[in-house]
C-alpha cells in the first residue's frame, strides 16, 4: 500500500481551466474525499489519478512512482464510477473475475480470489446473476469488490451513490468506509455531497473553480473553514453582511470581533444556525429580532429570524431544539446572540 | 373503426395511447398478414403449377420446376456465387466499420460527423451512378480488376456499410460502449482484451442485425451487380435473364418462382437466427429489456 501526490496537476479544455495547479497528498491508508459542486474539477482531478484524463502539466505519484505517463491499465489502481459500469454481459461473478483474468491468473488463484471478495461485498448469494438482476446497491458492492480484486494500491471512488436512493446511500456508503478500513487500502472519494463526504473520509479536499481550497479532518473543516468558499460550501450557514466600524464587525448586543485583514468597509461573517442562542422576551443579552417563520425538521426546529443591526435588517437561521422552539411563536419578538468563538469572518 | 381508450389494471391509460378494440386489431392484423402472405403464397403455388392462366387456381401440379432447378447447375452456381458475395460482404463491413464506429465513439468523437456524412451516402445516390463511377474509376486504376469477383466484392461492400454502421452504433449507444471501455481500461484490460471480452459481446444484436442486414443488401442487389460484375452469375442477374428470356413453354417462370422461394428461405433462416439470438442478448444487456432469473433467453 501507498500514498498518492498529485503535484501541480492543471489541466485545460479549451478555455477552461479545469485544473489550476492542484497539489494535495494523500497518506497511505488514508481515505480522501474530494468535495466541490458540479465543475469544480474533482472528477477530472480523480480521472487524472485513474489515467483517463492526461494532466497538461503536473504529475501523479502513487507510492514512490511517477505514474503520469503510464496508461491506466498498467496503474495500480482500482475504480468504481458513478453509474453501475458493471459489464451487463457478465455475471456478478465474471465480473469481479474481470480484471484477474486480463492479467492472465491461474484460474484456481481466480475463484479463490473472487470468492474471499464476494464475501466482503455480502453478494455470494447473488453471485451468478447478471447485472439487470440486481438491485443498484448490490452493483455498486459488485463494483467495488471488482475494483479491489487485483489488489490494487489505490482505490478510486467517482460518486459512487449519487446513482443510488436516500436509504441505500447512507448504508452503503458505511459500508465501503467499512471495507476500506478493513483492507486498509488508500482511497479517493470524490461527493459533491458535503454530509457524505464529513461520513466517510479522514481528510476532506474542497475544491473550486479548479483548485484546492483547503484540505483538513471533517470535524476541522466544520468548526475552522480557511476560506469563504468552504465556509458557504461546508454546511448550512448564517452569511450575513456587516459594516467595519474601527477594526471591529460585529452585531450590535451581541457579538463584535475583529474585522479580517483586508476588508474594506464590510466583511461577511459566517456561523451556524446551531450556534444561535435565541431566548425569549424583549430585554437580555442579544439583539433584538422577530421571528418570521417556523420550520420543523424533527429533533430541530429552525427559526428564520429577521434582526436589527442599527436600523438594517439581517436575516439569520437559528435552529433550536423542537421543545424550547414549541414554545416561540411566529412574529414573536426575541433576542438573538453568538457565540464570538463560533464566528468566522471574511473579506468582502 | 372503434377507437375505444382501455383501461389498464391500475386505472390509468394504457402506455402507447389510442387502443383499437379487440374486432378492429384482428381485422387490422388480418389485413398485414394478407398484403404480405398472399404474393408470397401465389409464388408458392405457381412454383408447383403446370399451368395456370384461365383459373383461380392452377390446372395441375407438378414438382419438375423445383427438381429442374435445385439440378440446374447454372442456378446452383449462381446461388453459391451469391451467398459467397453477400457473406463476404457482410464479414469486410463489419470487420472495417466496428474497429471505425468504435473509434469515433470512445476515441475521437471529431471523426463522427464524417463517418456519419460516408454513412448516409449510399442511401441518397442511387446504386446505378454508384456502380458506374466505380466502373469508370476501376478501369483506370485496376483495369485487370474489371467483371470480377473481387471487384463486386468492394463494391457491395462500399454500398452495404451504412447497414452495418448504423446498427452497430445504434448498439453501441445504447450499451454505452464508452462507459464500459474506461471500465475494462481500469480493470487492466488492453485494448484487444477490452474489444473481444467486452464491446463486442455488448454489441452482439447490433452485430448480427448489422450483418444480416448487409448480407440481404448484396444478396439482392442488381444495378451494380449488372454493371461491374458483367460475366459473373448472381440470383438477381439470374432472375433478370429469366424475365427477359421469356417463353411460355420453357416454365422460365415457374422457375423463376423457385428461385424467388429459395432467395427467401435464405433470408428468413437467417432472419430468424437473428431474432431468437437477439431476443436473449436484448433481454440481458439492453436498458429496458426485461431481467428474468433465468439469466437471459439464449
Amino acid at each position: 500500500m501507498s500514498g498518492v501526490s498529485m503535484v501541480g496537476v492543471t489541466k485545460t479544455y479549451g478555455q477552461v481551466k479545469a485544473l489550476d495547479h492542484v497539489s494535495v497528498d494523500v497518506c497511505e491508508g488514508e481515505l480522501l474525499a474530494l468535495l466541490g459542486p458540479s465543475g469544480c474539477g474533482k472528477t477530472t482531478l480523480l480521472r487524472c489519478v485513474a489515467g483517463l484524463e492526461r494532466p497538461d502539466r503536473g504529475s501523479v505519484e502513487i507510492g514512490e512512482l511517477d505514474v503520469t505517463g503510464v496508461p491506466t491499465r498498467d496503474r495500480p489502481i482500482g475504480m468504481v464510477f458513478q453509474n453501475y459500469a458493471l459489464f451487463p454481459n457478465l455475471t456478478v461473478r465474471q465480473n469481479i473475475a474481470f480484471p484477474l483474468e486480463v492479467r492472465h491468473k491461474v484460474r484456481r488463484e481466480i475463484d479463490a480470489r473472487v470468492d474471499e471478495l464476494l464475501e466482503l461485498v455480502h453478494l455470494t448469494d447473488q453471485a451468478d446473476r447478471y447485472p439487470k438482476q440486481i438491485s443498484g446497491g448490490q452493483a455498486q458492492r459488485c463494483a467495488l469488490g471488482r475494483a479491489l480484486a487485483p489488489n490494487p494500491e489505490v482505490l478510486l471512488l467517482d460518486e459512487p451513490l449519487s446513482a443510488l436512493d436516500a436509504l441505500v446511500r447512507g448504508r452503503l456508503r458505511d459500508e465501503i468506509r467499512r471495507i476500506q478500513q478493513l483492507v486498509g487500502i488508500t482511497a479517493i472519494y470524490v461527493t459533491h455531497d458535503q454530509s457524505e463526504a464529513m461520513a466517510i473520509a479522514d481528510r476532506v479536499a474542497v475544491m473550486n473553480a479548479g483548485r484546492v481550497e483547503q484540505v483538513a479532518a471533517p470535524a476541522d473543516l466544520y468548526e475552522l473553514p480557511a476560506t469563504q468558499f468552504s465556509a458557504k460550501f461546508v454546511g448550512s450557514r448564517n452569511a450575513v453582511e456587516l459594516a467595519v466600524h474601527d477594526g471591529r464587525v460585529g452585531i450590535p448586543g451581541s457579538f463584535h470581533i475583529e474585522a479580517p485583514s483586508g476588508s474594506n468597509g464590510h466583511a461577511l461573517a459566517f456561523f451556524r444556525p446551531e450556534d444561535v442562542v435565541v431566548s425569549r422576551g424583549a430585554d437580555g443579552p442579544g439583539m433584538a429580532a422577530r421571528v418570521e417563520l417556523k420550520v420543523f425538521l424533527g429533533a430541530t426546529t429552525r427559526l428564520h429570524l429577521i434582526g436589527d443591526a442599527d436600523g438594517q435588517p439581517i436575516a439569520i437561521f437559528g435552529d433550536l431544539p423542537s421543545r424550547q422552539a414549541r414554545l416561540i411563536d411566529e412574529g414573536e419578538m426575541v433576542r438573538v446572540d453568538v457565540d464570538p468563538s463560533h464566528v468566522h469572518a471574511f473579506p468582502i | 373503426m372503434a377507437v375505444n381508450p382501455i383501461l389498464t389494471a391500475t386505472g390509468q391509460r394504457a402506455a402507447g395511447g389510442v387502443r383499437l378494440s379487440r374486432t378492429a386489431r384482428y381485422l387490422f392484423f388480418g389485413a398485414v398478414l394478407l398484403y404480405f402472405c398472399v404474393p408470397m403464397a401465389a409464388v408458392l403455388i405457381y412454383s408447383f403449377a403446370t399451368r395456370w392462366t384461365a383459373n383461380v387456381l392452377p390446372d395441375g401440379y407438378t414438382l419438375e420446376w423445383w427438381q429442374a432447378t435445385v439440378a440446374n447447375p447454372r442456378i446452383q452456381s449462381a446461388f453459391s456465387t451469391s451467398i459467397a458475395l453477400a457473406t463476404l460482404t457482410a464479414i469486410i463491413d463489419i470487420a472495417v466499420v466496428v474497429p471505425a464506429a468504435y473509434w469515433s465513439r470512445v476515441r475521437n468523437a471529431r471523426i463522427r460527423p464524417v463517418v456519419e456524412v460516408a454513412a448516409a451516402v449510399p442511401f441518397a445516390l442511387p446504386y446505378v451512378v454508384i456502380a458506374f463511377g466505380l466502373m469508370q474509376f476501376s478501369g483506370v486504376v485496376v483495369p485487370q480488376y474489371q467483371g470480377t469477383f473481387a471487384l463486386l466484392v468492394a463494391g457491395h461492400a462500399a454500398i452495404a456499410f451504412p447497414f452495418v454502421y448504423w446498427a452497430v452504433d445504434g448498439a453501441m449507444a445504447a450499451a454505452g460502449i464508452e462507459r464500459l471501455s474506461e471500465t475494462a481500461e481500469a480493470c487492466g484490460a488492453s485494448p484487444f482484451q477490452t474489444l473481444r471480452r467486452v464491446v463486442l459481446p455488448n454489441i452482439s444484436p447490433g452485430l448480427v442485425t448489422g450483418g444480416l442486414l448487409s448480407f440481404a443488401a448484396s444478396f439482392g442487389e442488381f444495378a451494380m451487380a449488372q454493371i461491374i460484375g458483367r460475366g459473373l452469375d448472381t440470383v438477381p442477374l439470374w432472375s433478370a435473364e429469366m424475365i427477359r428470356s421469356y417463353t411460355d413453354t420453357a416454365g422460365s417462370y415457374n422457375r423463376l418462382a423457385v428461385v424467388t422461394l429459395l432467395t427467401f428461405a435464405v433470408l428468413f433462416v437467417l432472419s430468424a437466427v437473428v431474432v431468437y439470438w437477439n431476443r436473449g442478448q436484448t433481454v440481458r444487456l439492453l436498458p429496458g429489456g426485461v431481467a428474468s432469473d433465468k439469466g437471459g433467453g439464449r
